[in-house]
């Protein structure tokens, strides 16, 4: 049984379909390249699989229940974690707040229990850590460069120990080298057990990173296969070619 | 700031965890000062018992009290949250009305059915949240007003409470000397209670999440919090004090009038005294309902209750914001100024 599984997924906006009868699936434990042309609808999958929006038609399935028209918090819960193409954070928290605002104690027992926990601060200090800012976790998150605020995104989404991780363009704003640190993030993570989908642009990253790779255009799916056999469909090219 | 951390970074940032996990906070002045402060309040009622002269000065501490825990309850939804609620005087309205027509129908004391007037007002916000907080945004405030006129209407015609013209309550059997003691330091008990609240939802996880919604509230629901539950809650809850409150002022007065609760601008009071104070702050509010209410005071003893001094009283405000575009504690606290008497969090 796949992980992630959307069956005839369609979402329109008034006359616009941004998703048209997407099917694909992500298999446990791979790291899932999602490419296409500007506006074919890939961020509006992110949004429609993390209960942002809710699809027209279409079924969604995670670990084989459907997930489709729950809230987006239940959805997280049930370890789909997700970043934003262009990152969002608590400005006005600090990044240890951030971070930890994301742990899954908050249950209606939990509310009166102390903003920030001893394990949960150990854990979101190891997490910053880990994506290289523990040295500002006491700092307002507004006073972040992009850069960092994209590792922020990160160490948040990895707070609640997820089962998927949805990525939307993690290299977007970000510079070589950092980006170099978030690939190593990633594949770390994937060595732990953790399966990702990756929406992201640049080419060469996505070629490195992911298998399989699914093209979208318009909505629809267009191909599914490894980077090789990717880069050689004509159809791809076309894609690519008839947005350019 | 470097992208990889050195090594000294590092250590200073676990030196931080460390010392904010394990150190227990130094006896501190601020704990030392609040307590003062509340027993030189629950002291001064003796100058009264004393001399008789100090009337005056209960009647104002008391009203202080009062605005103290409308400011501090509404804030948990309005500045926690961000949802700016233009109805919060429908709580004590409702408080008032449910204790006065326990004691006109049942003879039961205010003093004893104030928390039950404080429950039906949360049960109240929790019905009206119910319908209002599943949508995100404006629409809330909107809400709200519409619920101070449909609340207002609904007493108005309450023939049996008097309707529009209200009815009276009978006197607590005290002697003038010190009638006022009771409702002072139920009062008292009101507003304290209110802060503290506030202060424990200001630290706690509940808190942690209604920031977060006040923030990003797409990101919050993301993030894993049930942000419309969260904002239900926040609202009853911000509920409860001013239920309370409107029952012992309902008793004060000496009588029961929708224009005790919902006179002009009486919600929007509350909204200006979190913002003069600094609102999401534990102490913003606090403060400004003290500053509010002396300023009027001021202004009212200099040119009488005119027009004079609504506009004295919103010049002085207006004042204070240019120069604390976040409230005096926000605005503080942003400049790394704010004394520690006023850091409650
Ligand atoms: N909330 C929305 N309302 C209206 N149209 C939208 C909305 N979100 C996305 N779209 C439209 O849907 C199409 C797909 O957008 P998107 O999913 O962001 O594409 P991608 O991430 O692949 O670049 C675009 O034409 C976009 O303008
Ligand atoms: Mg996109």
């Amino acid at each position: 049984m796949a992980l992630l599984e959307l069956n005839e997924v369609t979402k329109r906006f008034g006359g616009l379909t941004a998703v048209d009868r997407c099917s694909f699936t992500v298999e446990a434990g791979t790291i899932t390249g999602l490419i296409g042309p500007n506006g074919a609808g890939k961020t509006t999958v992110f949004n429609l699989i993390s209960g942002l929006l809710k699809p027209d038609v279409g079924k969604i399935l995670f670990a084989g229940e459907e997930v489709n028209g729950k809230p987006p918090h239940l959805i997280t819960r049930k370890g789909i974690a997700r970043t934003f193409q262009i990152a969002r954070e608590f400005e006005e928290m600090t990044v240890l707040e951030n971070v930890i605002t994301h742990s899954p104690t908050r249950g209606l027992p939990d509310l009166l229990k102390r903003s920030v926990l001893k394990e949960e601060r150990e854990k979101a200090i190891a997490l910053l850590e880990f994506v290289g800012i523990a040295h500002l976790a006491y700092e307002e998150a507004r006073k972040l460069s992009y850069g960092q605020k994209k590792l922020l995104e990160l160490a948040c989404a990895l707070m609640a120990d997820p089962k998927l991780i949805l990525l939307d363009e993690p290299a977007g704003g970000v510079n070589p080298r950092l980006l170099e640190r978030i690939v190593e993030h990633i594949e770390t993570l994937h060595r732990q057990g953790t399966t990702f989908l990756i929406i992201e642009h640049k080419m060469d990253l996505v070629m490195g990173l992911c298998h399989p790779v699914i093209v979208m255009a318009y909505g629809k799916v267009l191909a599914k296969g490894s980077p090789e056999e990717i880069q050689e469909d004509p159809r791809v090219l076309d894609a690519y070619l008839g947005a350019a | 700031m470097p992208e990889n951390p050195s090594r000294d970074e590092i250590v200073k940032a676990r030196k931080e965890v460390y010392l904010g996990s394990v150190v227990a906070p130094r006896v501190e002045s601020r704990k030392l000062f609040l307590f003062s402060l509340l027993c030189a309040l629950a002291l001064f009622p003796l100058l009264q018992v004393a001399s008789g002269r100090f009337n005056y000065w209960l009647h104002m501490l008391l009203f202080t009290f009062l605005n103290v825990t409308m400011a501090a309850s509404w804030n948990i939804i309005g500045g926690y949250a961000g949802y700016i609620s233009l109805g919060h005087n429908v709580f004590s309205g409702i408080g008032g009305y449910v204790a006065g027509a326990l004691l006109i129908f049942y003879g039961l004391s205010p003093f004893l059915t104030a928390p039950l007037a404080g429950v039906v007002a949360c049960l109240f916000g929790l019905l009206f949240g119910l319908i209002t907080l599943r949508t995100r945004g404006s629409a809330f405030i909107i809400a709200t007003i519409a619920l101070v006129l449909l609340t207002k209407l609904g007493l108005d015609n309450w023939e049996l409470l008097g309707g529009t013209n209200g009815v009276s309550l009978p006197l607590l059997p005290l002697p003038a000397r010190f009638v006022k003691l009771p409702f002072y330091y139920g009062m008292l008990l009101t507003a304290v209670g209110a802060v503290y609240l506030s202060y424990r939802i200001r630290h706690s996880k509940f808190g942690l999440g209604l920031r977060a919604i006040a923030q990003d509230e797409t990101k919050a629901e993301v993030a894993g919090i049930p942000t419309s539950l969260y904002k239900i809650l926040a609202f009853a809850i911000s509920g409860f004090f001013p239920g309370m409150a409107g029952a012992l002022w309902a008793y004060y007065l000496t009588y029961l009038r929708p224009t005790i609760y919902f006179a002009i601008l009486g919600a929007a009071e509350i909204v200006l005294m979190v913002l003069l104070g600094g609102r999401g702050t534990v102490a913003g509010p606090v403060l400004g309902a003290v500053l509010l209410v002396a300023m009027n005071e001021f202004f009212v003893a200099r040119f009488g209750s005119t027009e004079l001094n609504i506009a004295g009283t919103g010049l002085l405000m207006l004042i204070i914001l240019i120069f604390f575009p976040e409230g005096i504690v926000g605005t503080l606290r942003d400049r790394k100024k704010l004394p520690r008497l006023l850091d409650w969090g």
